[in-house]
């Protein structure tokens, strides 16, 4: 016999405590899984938006966590700058379709921008610049999960952007998921809609060849001739951030990590409440008991050992099934129309990983201080407690 | 000693020219910020292959006794001297305690959610034996007390004087010095009293174990080789014999 099996078998003993106690490190560690996991994937699809065009570096106007507003003109002071192989450029925002589904994520790019490479037309055509009238016979492009699951639109159709009518003009496909629940205007029509002629939210900078000489030194270097840009003697007050600067900077993805270490906070606390809780009474009940293993010799550290043991065991018990239920609810939620286009699944090995190391301070926890009581009990006390 | 012993009927088995395996010298206990002496000024040996029986009133001090004596406490003041060296200068008294003294409880205190031959290997986590040789030696252990065939049996499948004898097993898994038993039938009947008593005698002619028990019971105390009484945390008679042990509790 090993020790594991006494843990084991202690674990076992009230069953109906330990799996309580189990569920609730499990509801602790799944929602914690499940929320990593959707903030990771947002992020990632996010970061992939950029990585897939190969774009290098992400220029918006300093200081500005959400979307900032820069002049459309820039964009030539940045193509003379060394190294610089492409500058697109375009706006972005969130609007409403029709007169339901609100918050669907728009872009507006000029037509015939190499934006558009990476978007596959399944239907339809490509944006032209008359498709920018707004009069009702300008042309919007939709993703291909947007028009089908959540505007039910085909190409001919007709479709209000914050009331003003466009004709799907064409329907595309994209490998992120994101882009494939936006939409595309010509980059004129969108600024007219928003009210914010001439402007863009981001310059995006692909840098030439990306040659293997180009090294650190060199980017860092464009970056800082990018910081000390001037018009008219004035500094335009620009940054160039690498791609995953830039995602992690914005505001929600600050806010979702924000919200992510709070209900991880409140997740880990409950969790180790309750393993307390059932430690301790575990350790009560056991007071003889634990009495008797030390005046047989068991040393304080085997009967710390064994009780944070038996608290690891549930923890982890809980994180198995937290985690399972973390993929399953991500998979559920990926599938609900309303966050098509949105949502994905981001549940990496890092994620799990972060679920299991809680799981373990949530055993630690919950764990330690009824250990360390257990073994500090004078075995004469613990023998003669009823 | 505190008091001289007297040879009566019962030959002992060891006699006391055998080498003390346990002294006590002027033991004191007190509780209670000192407000309560438990024992005071008690001074025994005990040698080695001893049978002692310790008696006495409730509160006389014998479970503070055997609590010194097992090293599950250390004494106010006083020395306790196993096999020649003092339990003062231990500096691990668990480890002494795995390996040098089987215990013995009248509530048996078997974990219930083990069986009878995992509840035999617990005091061996803390000896040199790998998982597989401990599960051998409690098979030999459970065969010495006669429960070979009850090993997978949890203790609430088992009578109480199984338990006991299961508990005995387990006092015996690290090839202790001593036993100390401490009113080992105090909650068995007559017939599972006997057995116990039987055991006890088994070990001791057998195995010449070194034994002390904390008794009530005469019929226990006439099984030792030697009864020591005790009143008001002292030795008020230490006589070597069953037959005097009646005679020096008036």
């Amino acid at each position: 016999m090993r020790l594991w099996n006494v843990v084991v078998k202690n674990v076992l003993r009230r069953k109906t405590r330990s799996l309580l106690t189990a569920s609730g490190v499990a509801v602790a560690i799944g929602s914690v899984v499940a929320l990593l996991g959707v903030s990771r994937g947002y992020q990632q699809t996010s970061a992939d938006l950029y990585d897939n065009r190969g774009i290098d570096l992400v220029v918006v106007r300093a200081g500005v966590a959400l979307a900032s507003a820069l002049d459309e003109s820039y964009v030539e002071l940045l193509r003379k700058l060394p190294h610089v192989a492409r500058v697109n450029y375009g706006l972005s925002d969130n609007v409403s379709f029709g007169n339901d589904v609100i918050s669907i994520r728009i872009l507006g790019w000029p037509p015939g921008s190499s934006a558009f490479e990476t978007l596959e037309l399944r239907e339809g055509r490509g944006l032209k610049d008359s498709d920018a009238a707004m009069d009702g016979t300008g042309g919007v492009l939709l993703g291909s999960s947007l028009a089908e699951e959540r505007l039910n639109k085909k190409v001919g159709d007709t479709t209000e952007v914050e009331g003003t009518p466009f004709k799907v003009v064409g329907i595309f496909q994209s490998t992120n998921v994101l882009e494939n629940g936006s939409a595309v205007l010509p980059l004129l029509a969108l600024q007219t809609i928003m009210q914010r002629e001439g402007q863009v939210n981001e310059f995006l900078i692909t840098i030439e060849k990306r040659s293997p000489d180009l090294d650190r030194v060199t980017i860092d270097e464009l970056r800082k001739q990018i910081g000390a840009l001037e018009k008219d003697g004035e500094r335009l007050g620009l940054v160039a951030k690498t791609t995953n600067e830039f995602v992690n900077s914005r505001a929600e993805m600050q806010m979702s990590r924000a919200m992510s270490f709070v209900i991880s906070g409140i997740a880990l606390l409950i969790g180790s409440v309750g393993m307390l809780n059932t430690m301790i009474m575990s350790v009560l009940e056991r007071t003889q008991e634990i009495g008797l293993l030390r005046a047989i010799g068991w040393r304080k550290s085997r009967i710390t050992r064994m009780i944070l043991l038996e608290a690891f065991v549930l923890s982890v018990l809980g994180c198995a099934v937290g985690t399972a239920a973390a993929f399953g609810l991500t998979l559920a939620l990926s599938q609900v129309p309303v966050v098509q286009g949105v949502l994905q699944r981001g549940i990496t090995p890092g994620v799990v990983g972060a679920g299991f190391l809680m799981s373990m301070v949530v055993g630690l926890a919950g764990g330690l201080y009824p250990a360390y009581r257990g073994a500090s009990l004078p075995p004469t006390e613990a023998l003669r407690y009823e | 000693m505190s008091s001289p012993g007297t040879v009566t009927a019962a030959e002992p088995r060891t006699t006391k020219s055998a080498p003390a395996i346990l002294r006590a010298v002027n033991l004191k206990r007190t509780y209670a910020d000192g407000q309560v002496t438990a024992l005071n000024d008690v001074s025994l040996e005990v040698h080695a292959g001893e049978y002692v029986a310790i008696m006495g009133r409730s509160g006389s001090g014998k479970s503070t006794l055997l609590n010194l004596l097992g090293a599950l406490d250390r004494p106010d003041q006083g020395e306790i001297y196993f096999e020649g060296e003092p339990l003062s200068k231990q500096r691990n008294l668990d480890s002494f305690r795995a390996k040098r003294i089987g215990f013995v409880f009248q509530s048996f205190y078997l974990l219930p959610t083990l069986t009878a031959v995992e509840n035999v290997q617990i005091p061996m986590f803390e000896g040199p034996l790998n998982p597989k040789q401990r599960a051998d030696r409690a098979h030999e252990l459970l065969k010495i007390v006669n429960l070979e065939h009850r090993l997978n049996h949890l203790p609430m499948e088992l009578s109480v004087g199984e338990r006991q004898r299961v508990a005995i097993a387990r006092a015996l898994a690290n090839e202790p010095a001593m036993l100390l038993a401490d009113e080992p039938t105090g909650n068995l009947d007559s017939t599972n009293e006997a057995e116990v008593l039987n055991l006890f005698d088994q070990l001791h002619a057998e195995r010449n174990m070194t034994l002390v028990v904390i008794t009530h019971s005469q019929d226990v105390a006439d099984r030792a080789q030697r009864t020591i009484h005790l009143r008001d945390g002292r030795i008020v008679s230490d006589v070597t014999g069953h037959a005097a042990s009646h005679s020096s509790r008036k």
